[in-house]
Order: C-alpha cells, then sequence, then structure tokens
C-alpha cells in the first residue's frame, strides 16, 4: 500500500516501541480492509466492529514478534482471518434454533434472490444471509467470504488461512455446492 | 472430460483458477451444455446474492474507529502493567519485605530459636497476602 508518509513497517517498528501515534496511524491505515472483512465475515455489525478492534488489538501486542518477513497488511490481515475464524468456530459451538427454524424461508429466500433476471441482486435481508452463511462450516464460510467479497485469490487465501491450494478450491465449492442445493431444496413459490 | 466432470470445474472457472488450456476446455463446453451454463450462471450470481460490496469508508466513523481502538490499546497497556505488577514486582516486593521480617526476626543467641522462625513464616504469609 503506498501511503504518503512513513512506510508501514517503519511505523510498526515505532508503534513496537511504544509510539502510539504511529500504530495510530497503521489503524487509520488498514482499518477500511480489516473492518469490511470482520462484517463480511461475521453475522452482526456488533460483533464484526468489536472483531475488528480485537483484531487491531492483537496486532499490537504482537507487535514486537512481527518481523516484516510479510508486508504489514498481510501480516494483519492474517490475523483478522484467524481471529475471525476462531469466532466462527466458538459461534458454530451454539448454534441457535433458529437456524433451523428458518431453513426453509431462508432458503427460498436464497432461491429467489438467484432466480432474479437482474443478476447482481443482494439478499436484502441481512439477517437471513447470516443464518444462511452461519450453516457453512467456519473454514468453508472463511474462504468463501475472502474469494467473494475481499477479491482474494486462491493463493492468497491459502496463505491467509494457513492451507493448501487444494483446501481452499474445495472449501469454496462445497460452500457454493452447498448453498446452491440449499436454494433447489426449497424453492420459492414463484420459481419454475 | 465428461459434463459431470466440467460442472465439477465450473467454481475454479469463475474465480479466474484454471489454467489456460483447462479453461479454455471448460469455455467451449459451456458454449455447448445449457445446463452447466445455468449452473455458472447460478454459483456466479451466489456472491453477489450474499454478499454486498462493503460501503466505502466513513472518514468520521473511521476516527471514531481508531479513538475506540486506541483506547483499547491504552486500557490494555495498563492491564497490562498490572498483571505483571501483580505477578512479578509484588510478590518480590513481599520477598523483600519478608527478607525485611527475617533480618528482624532473626533470634539473637541470647533468644529461643523456634519463637523466632515461626514469627518469620507469619510475616512471609502475610506479606503474600496484601501483596497483590
Ligand atoms: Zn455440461
Amino acid at each position: 500500500m503506498d501511503a504518503p508518509g512513513p512506510a508501514d513497517a517503519e511505523l510498526a517498528r515505532r508503534a513496537a516501541d511504544g509510539d502510539d501515534a504511529a500504530f495510530a496511524e497503521l489503524v487509520r491505515r488498514h482499518a477500511p480492509r480489516v473492518r469490511a472483512l470482520c462484517a463480511a465475515t461475521l453475522g452482526g455489525p456488533a460483533e464484526a466492529e468489536d472483531a475488528a478492534q480485537e483484531t487491531f488489538l492483537k496486532a499490537h501486542r504482537a507487535l514486537p514478534r512481527y518481523t516484516g518477513a510479510s508486508s504489514f497488511g498481510t501480516w494483519l490481515h492474517r490475523i483478522a482471518v484467524n481471529h475471525c475464524l476462531d469466532l466462527l468456530r466458538a459461534a458454530g459451538r451454539r448454534r441457535s434454533d433458529s437456524l433451523e427454524a428458518l431453513l426453509e424461508a431462508d432458503s427460498a429466500a436464497l432461491g429467489r434472490a438467484l432466480s432474479e433476471p437482474s443478476s447482481a441482486q443482494s439478499l436484502e435481508d441481512r439477517d437471513t444471509v447470516a443464518r444462511l452463511l452461519a450453516r457453512l462450516p467456519p473454514e468453508q464460510r472463511l474462504a468463501l467470504t475472502l474469494r467473494e467479497a475481499d477479491g482474494m485469490s486462491y493463493e492468497e487465501i491459502a496463505a491467509a488461512m494457513s492451507c493448501s491450494l487444494d483446501s481452499v478450491k474445495a472449501r469454496i465449492k462445497r460452500s457454493r455446492a452447498y448453498l446452491l442445493k440449499l436454494s433447489r431444496h426449497f424453492p420459492g413459490p414463484d420459481i419454475v | 472430460m465428461t459434463h459431470d466432470n466440467f460442472q465439477e470445474k465450473l467454481s475454479e472457472w469463475l474465480d479466474g483458477e484454471l489454467d489456460a488450456s483447462m479453461s479454455a476446455a471448460v469455455a467451449s463446453h459451456l458454449g455447448a451444455c445449457p445446463a452447466c451454463r445455468r449452473e455458472a450462471e447460478l454459483l456466479r450470481r451466489l456472491g453477489p446474492a450474499l454478499f454486498r460490496a462493503p460501503a466505502a469508508a466513513d472518514p468520521r466513523a473511521t476516527e471514531a474507529f481508531i479513538a475506540r481502538v486506541m483506547s483499547r490499546v491504552e486500557a490494555d497497556a495498563v492491564s497490562l502493567w498490572e498483571r505483571l505488577s501483580a505477578r512479578v514486582l509484588a510478590p518480590a516486593l513481599g520477598l523483600a519485605l519478608a527478607a525485611l521480617m527475617l533480618s528482624i526476626a532473626l533470634p539473637g543467641p541470647d533468644e529461643d530459636a523456634p519463637l523466632g522462625v515461626a514469627a518469620v513464616s507469619i510475616d512471609v504469609e502475610t506479606a503474600f497476602e496484601v501483596a497483590p
């Protein structure tokens, strides 16, 4: 990222030495992407916002261990990805009943959105989206999100998730197949 | 490759992750297979249906976010210091205090030793209890 002023690595070094202004500048530069990632990955806006803050807090604690081997942005992004994955795994262990109760309605809503002639139609009800994505295993959900919302390549996703390229392919493919299956299994009345 | 093999490749094809020759093969199969074309179109629509493009960051929201992060960083530094004090400094202080008590309570040559030892063990415990 080419930002005016000192390079990220220099700011990271200063921040590790206790320069809070340097760290604040790093937050300024990287907040948009981290917040967008957390918002796309996690269900609720409040949860996402908290996760984004936690990401920077974790990064701040880990600064003394940042070697500069990868760019600060990549390093930070990996912290965000891992934090989101932890949260998704924890959420998976306390899956709510509403997930099951609304399965049919949610799947039908997805089916309708996919059959819209105006294709780039996003589902209006974000709770529906959150419940649909919550049905995916955390690793699949995160891989799909990094691809679709963050536009990352499979290679970048493999690096961010510390897994093989084949795992990325499989995770994304399975998540899409599952969601399409849901949309077909419970077609809305207006789908021919 | 069969129709099923091609269908398996659609997800990767959509993401531009196939090599050139495989990608061309998929494209040519799509030209001939309406079922795969339909499947590819549904797969393509999944992303936009579920993920909205992030709204452009509002500068004021970014400033507020930075302020919240920095106040948490500050609180974190304070609590780190407190934990460090509780774990390292306070016991160290306690030990120093205990050593002081020990030097005071050490029995002189004419006093009863058991009494002096008992006094020391009580002092050490008290010092540790009040420390954190
Ligand atoms: Zn086909």
